[in-house]
């Protein structure tokens, strides 16, 4: 458990230090310790760095072949794959003891980074920006969780563009990083301190100001399964969705997109053997969870579900809309505790699956991924409508 | 002939219209002088029940009213001190946040609590009665009491056993097991006689044959899903662990070719 405890000096402690940056690194092997170190060098050449990291009193760590970096211990994080609570809690005390101006977290793979991209998160913070975010150039396959559903969920309701709105790396301004840790606070307070917390949703609310930065491409480390990541991720998206309700349901402007970053064209692949496997999952589910699907879908969905449970793999597709139809309902459902709330998370997973496998389709055909998920958060915007009426009237709209 | 004839029935009905008469009377008098004391007991036992009752209902709608009273001067007080905002502050994002606000919980709790206060005064004070008056039978407080207590246990033997059947559902639709539904079916089942082994046994109604007969049952279903399991389904069992075992074996088996299954990061 992750806690924000004092934290122990490993070389003499003093006051503002270098360019007021603070470098928080998760926890880390060696040989990822080396190539972090490695990047922040050629990112920071020749300037004194201020290092947090839980590995400091570690042997492992090359302190010696870095000399101009001071390496101060921070308490151990508990989750490699995310950044918690506990970790802003502990990134707000580490700025403050060490009078830092703004912090730069990289999580566990951030050696394989761009080293440009490390300089332009921390320069963004240091200057006026507050939030610094990573855009990761993830392969098709990856970060699928986040295409279907976090993505698209924080750009209808929080109006921000921010393509990974749960990355391990940022760059936080001080006030930034104070506003994080009085949010965490409420989870630290409360023994939950490794519950995600939701840096762009916080921003946004706080009015603070948010830049994206393409990072290039992080190795991607085996995480948990989909069964234990669907429910620990959306769960908590959920919950703060329901706490900020005040603020989503009115209409803000989305930012203006970036423009679009070339990319070389998806070859046309079969993708029936891909896909296989999640169809025979939600075909299973449809089977065995429609008693369940339907206390939280209503029956144009379920209508729409059971057709797609006899579609052939090769022609697979499952609207948009529809998708962002089923996340509302399940959010809502969250909300009014229609079910427990770990069955619910539980009984999401073939749906989710299902929206893989049409994704997967939809990039065979030829489709670039990217402009697929922006077509999915796209009809977020469009179906928020339906969820602000459900939200409100709960009862009266249920069909 | 017709005077022999008439004499003889003047002699038939003289000596039986004389003992009917007199038996006649004393039935009718027997039958309503039982009846007498019945009526006699049945009101003696209203009468001494009544205060009883009369006390209970007076003990519930006294607290009731007292605990409308208090749940009202609570949402004022609660209003006024703004506790919901203060614990939507200090609370963030708990999953185990209550769906209603906090000030709602309070009130609703202690009216609840007044109310649970009155049923039992009214029922100690029933209980009094029926001590003075000795006139119910003396087992039938604790029996109803047990008979309260059996209610309750039924109850969250059926929650559950539909929480558990939920669960073993999703988890394995998750896993993908083909016989998900059964599994679930055999859990609940499992927990619902389990539950009413235990009613059975709380209300002691049934003697060893309740246990004898749980245990036949439990026994039934475990067998019964280890047969369905283990021979019954065993093409789908062996269809199911060897798709299981090729899915999770494939990168162990074979490191050089990656299937897409590996490929696929879902964060």
């Amino acid at each position: 458990m992750a806690t924000a405890n004092s934290v122990s000096e490993v070389t003499n402690p003093s006051a503002s230090h270098g360019n007021g940056l603070l470098i928080l690194l998760a926890a880390m092997s060696p040989e990822q310790l080396e190539s972090v170190f490695a990047s922040l060098t050629a990112s920071f050449p020749n300037e004194e760095l201020l290092i947090a990291s839980p590995d400091a009193l570690s042997d492992a760590l090359p302190v010696d072949s870095y000399p101009p970096f001071r390496i101060i211990a921070a308490p151990a994080d508990t989750s490699s794959w995310t950044l918690t609570a506990a970790d802003f809690v502990n990134a707000y005390q580490l700025a403050e003891k060490n009078e830092a101006r703004s912090i730069l977290m990289l999580g566990p793979e951030s050696g394989s980074l761009s080293s440009p991209a490390l300089r332009e998160l921390a320069n963004a913070v240091l200057a006026t920006t507050d939030l610094a975010v990573p855009r990761y150039d993830l392969p098709p396959h990856a970060g699928l969780v986040n295409s279907a559903i976090l993505y698209p969920l924080t750009r209808a309701l929080f109006a921000s563009r921010v393509r990974f709105p749960l990355a391990v790396d940022l760059g936080l301004s001080l006030r930034t990083a104070k506003c994080m840790a009085d949010a965490a606070h409420r989870f630290t307070s409360i023994n939950k301190g490794e519950t995600p917390l939701w840096p762009v949703n916080e921003a946004t609310l706080a009015g603070f100001t948010i830049e994206q930065f393409d990072v290039g491409a992080p190795v991607q480390p085996a995480g948990p399964d989909l069964n234990t990541i669907l429910p620990l991720l959306t769960g908590p998206l959920f919950s703060d969705i329901k706490a900020k309700a005040a603020f989503w349901q009115r209409f803000r402007p989305l930012p203006p997109a970036r423009p679009a970053v070339p990319r070389p064209p998806v070859p046309i692949t079969d993708a029936t053997a891909d896909i296989a496997p999640m169809l025979a999952a939600f075909r299973l589910a449809y089977t065995n969870l429609h008693e369940i699907w339907s206390l939280v879908l209503p029956p144009n969905s379920l209508l729409s579900l059971k057709r797609l449970a006899t579609t052939d793999a090769a022609v697979f597709r499952l609207p948009e809309s529809l998708w962002a139809r089923i996340v509302y309902d399940f959010l809502l459902a969250y909300r009014l505790r229609t079910i427990n709330r770990g069955h619910l998370l539980g009984a999401l997973i073939p749906l989710y699956l299902a929206w893989v496998a049409s994704h997967f389709n939809v990039i065979a055909s030829g489709c670039d991924p990217e402009d697929h998920i922006e077509a999915v958060a796209a009809a977020f915007e469009t179906e928020k409508t339906y969820m602000v009426s459900r939200w409100r009237w709960p009862d009266r709209f249920n069909p | 002939m017709q005077n022999v004839l008439a004499m003889m029935l003047q002699s038939v009905s003289n000596q039986s219209s004389r003992p009917l008469t007199a038996d006649d009377a004393s039935i009718w008098q027997h039958m309503a002088n039982a009846l007498h004391l019945s009526l006699d007991r049945i009101l003696s036992l209203l009468i001494a029940i009544l205060p009883g009752i009369l006390a209970f209902l007076v003990a519930l709608a006294v607290f009731t009213l007292i605990g409308m009273a208090l749940s009202a001067l609570l949402r004022l007080g609660l209003k006024m001190v703004k506790l919901d905002e203060h614990i939507a502050h200090g609370r963030g994002n708990s999953n185990w946040a209550p769906l209603t606000s906090s000030t709602a919980v309070i009130v609703r709790g202690s009216f609840w609590i007044c109310v649970l206060l009155g049923l039992i005064i009214g029922v100690l004070a029933f209980d009094a009665s029926y001590a003075t008056a000795s006139i119910l039978p003396s087992s039938l407080i604790p029996f109803l009491a047990h008979v309260a207590e059996a209610v309750v246990l039924l109850i969250a033997g059926i929650i559950i056993a539909r929480f558990l059947a939920r669960s073993v559902l999703i988890g394995a639709v998750n896993e993908q097991l083909q016989y998900a539904r059964f599994l679930s079916l055999g859990i609940k089942w499992l927990v619902l006689v389990l539950t009413a082994a235990m009613v059975l046994e709380h209300l002691q109604i049934g003697g060893n044959i309740v246990g004898m007969a749980f245990g036949i049952l439990f026994g039934g279903i475990v067998l019964t899903l280890a047969l369905a399991v283990g021979l019954g389904s065993r093409d789908l069992v062996s269809r199911s662990l060897g798709s299981h075992t090729e899915h999770s074996g494939e990168s162990s088996a074979a490191p050089p070719t990656t299937s897409p299954d590996d490929s696929i990061r879902h964060f």
